[in-house]
């Protein structure tokens, strides 16, 4: 239920991060849904996607697109996640087109999804579910900017801990960005974490965390 | 997740991967002269496996042990790659969101209200599950609790929301409460959980699901704005593309 959906951010970090499922129903299409599934990764794939997955196989950046796709069955659900928006309006189009079968979810700006479904040929969305953040005792959650990266993986698989101990390690000159992110979205077995967004925020966060002693 | 003793050299890299943070203890090899181990906080722990696929380990100190009830329960609702049996979906929720398209889960005029405890990286005692659930079914608003939901299974009285005792010590990464009100008990379902989120030791997050007009509106809304209650601009959207559509309005609506 809210796997893609507490991604934290403002309107500028938000925008061109989208989460697409496929998602086969219990009791509706879910027998003999796996070509489905599997046609239905074959189109993301085909528009350019920074990750994509599924929760049991795990992700391109833990195994093959082969592998994902080989691995599908009745039932399977996959998340492939975009970084920009005119793939989404694309992607849409075909999804329309070539129409699958299995239900379709894009995590996202809401205003912004919606324009994409217009100029794609859809009308409004179908079904909405909104996040109404995060209450109780808020003081225990760690920083909003590791907040950012942290909410990507909608499991929780990402520790705060961690992402301290790269930002340390690429003050020290020892890890590049590139290859933190890559190592978080691997901790993030479905495929939601945004690598191009994660860079970004890797870059914000730089500046302002400080490294008591840098040898 | 446990550390074998006689293996585990104390390097402390698997530290940093723990989601729920710092819950490892030094100790002092009581046989191997010199050797210094680590214990995992079995307590603090939710047996999520995230330092054991890290593959961190140089030594291969870290092991999972297949795990008896009520302790079993952290695995299935912590470790993303174990499905829960009375759902078939791996994690730990429900698909009736994602496919509201086709099984028609959530009606016009009803809104469905979940709430996530635990995420990130804090975890939650089935205790504090207890409050959240006991404030939702105690308020009076016809909360109907989603029944493949892992949660509801460890109910022992789903009508007041009460948890079986023996899983109220169990912790897991995240737990989620799901369920369905009418619209207009809204109001009422977010008032019992502000009052919860007084009582909790932990973190919930909550979200509200809704099936939006054909001509675009969003039921919700206008509720959320006149209660003054913070939403996300960033939300979660089913495109209807899913066969065959379930019919909302009868015949003469369509399926939209």
């Amino acid at each position: 239920m809210t796997h893609s959906l507490h991604r934290r951010g403002d309107y500028e970090s938000l925008k061109d991060d989208f989460v697409v499922l496929g998602c086969p129903a219990t009791g509706v299409n879910k027998a003999g849904s796996a070509p489905k599934t599997q046609m239905f990764l074959s189109i993301c794939y085909k528009h350019g996607p920074v990750n994509l997955g599924d929760m049991k196989t795990g992700n391109i950046y833990n195994t093959t697109m082969d592998d994902i796709l080989a691995s599908v069955t009745d039932g399977t659900i996959v998340q492939c996640t975009f970084d920009n928006r005119d793939k989404i309006v694309d992607l849409i189009k075909e999804l329309k087109e070539r129409r699958p079968g299995i239900s379709v979810i894009i995590s996202g700006v809401t205003d912004v999804v919606q324009q994409c479904m217009q100029e794609a040929g859809l009308g409004p969305i179908h079904s909405l579910e909104y996040s109404l953040g995060t209450w109780g005792k808020t003081e225990r959650l760690p920083g909003y900017a590791v907040l950012k990266l942290l909410t990507m993986c909608g499991h929780a698989m990402i520790a705060a801990d961690l992402v301290g101990k790269m930002v340390r390690d690429i003050k020290r000159g020892r890890r590049t960005i590139r290859s933190c992110v890559v190592e978080l979205a691997q901790c993030c077995t479905c495929g939601n974490f945004n690598l191009t967004r994660g860079e970004k925020i890797f870059e914000e966060v730089l500046s302002t965390y400080m490294v008591h002693s840098l040898y | 997740m446990k550390a074998d003793k006689d293996k585990c050299i104390a390097c402390k890299r698997c530290f940093a991967y723990c989601p729920m943070g710092r819950i490892q203890t030094f100790h002092r090899h009581e046989k191997i002269h010199g050797r210094i181990y680590i214990e995992i906080d079995q307590d603090a722990c939710t047996d999520c496996g995230m330092c054991l696929r890290a593959n961190i380990c140089p030594v291969k100190a870290l092991y999972q042990e297949v795990e008896d009830w009520p302790r079993e329960i952290r695995g299935i609702l912590s470790n993303p790659l174990i499905e829960f049996k009375g759902s078939q979906v791996p994690g730990r929720g429900t698909e009736e969101m994602k496919t509201n398209d086709v099984k028609g889960s959530f009606l016009p005029g009803e809104v469905g209200v979940g709430v996530e405890l635990g995420r990130p990286g804090i975890g939650a005692y089935f205790r504090d599950v207890e409050v959240v659930a006991m404030a939702l079914m105690g308020a009076d608003i016809g909360y109907q609790l989603a029944e493949e939901n892992p949660v509801t299974h460890f109910m022992a009285d789903k009508n007041t929301g009460k948890l079986r005792d023996d899983v109220l010590g169990e912790k897991a990464t995240s737990a989620i409460i799901e369920g369905k009100c009418k619209l207009e008990k809204l109001p009422e379902a977010l008032k019992a959980l502000q009052a919860a989120a007084e009582k909790v030791d932990t973190v919930f997050t909550v979200e509200v699901i809704t099936k939006v007009t054909p001509e675009g509106e969003v039921p919700v809304k206008q509720v959320l704005e006149e209660l003054g209650f913070w939403y996300s601009i960033n939300s979660k959207n089913n495109l209807g593309l899913g066969l065959p559509a379930y019919a909302f309005y009868g015949d003469k609506g369509g399926a939209s």
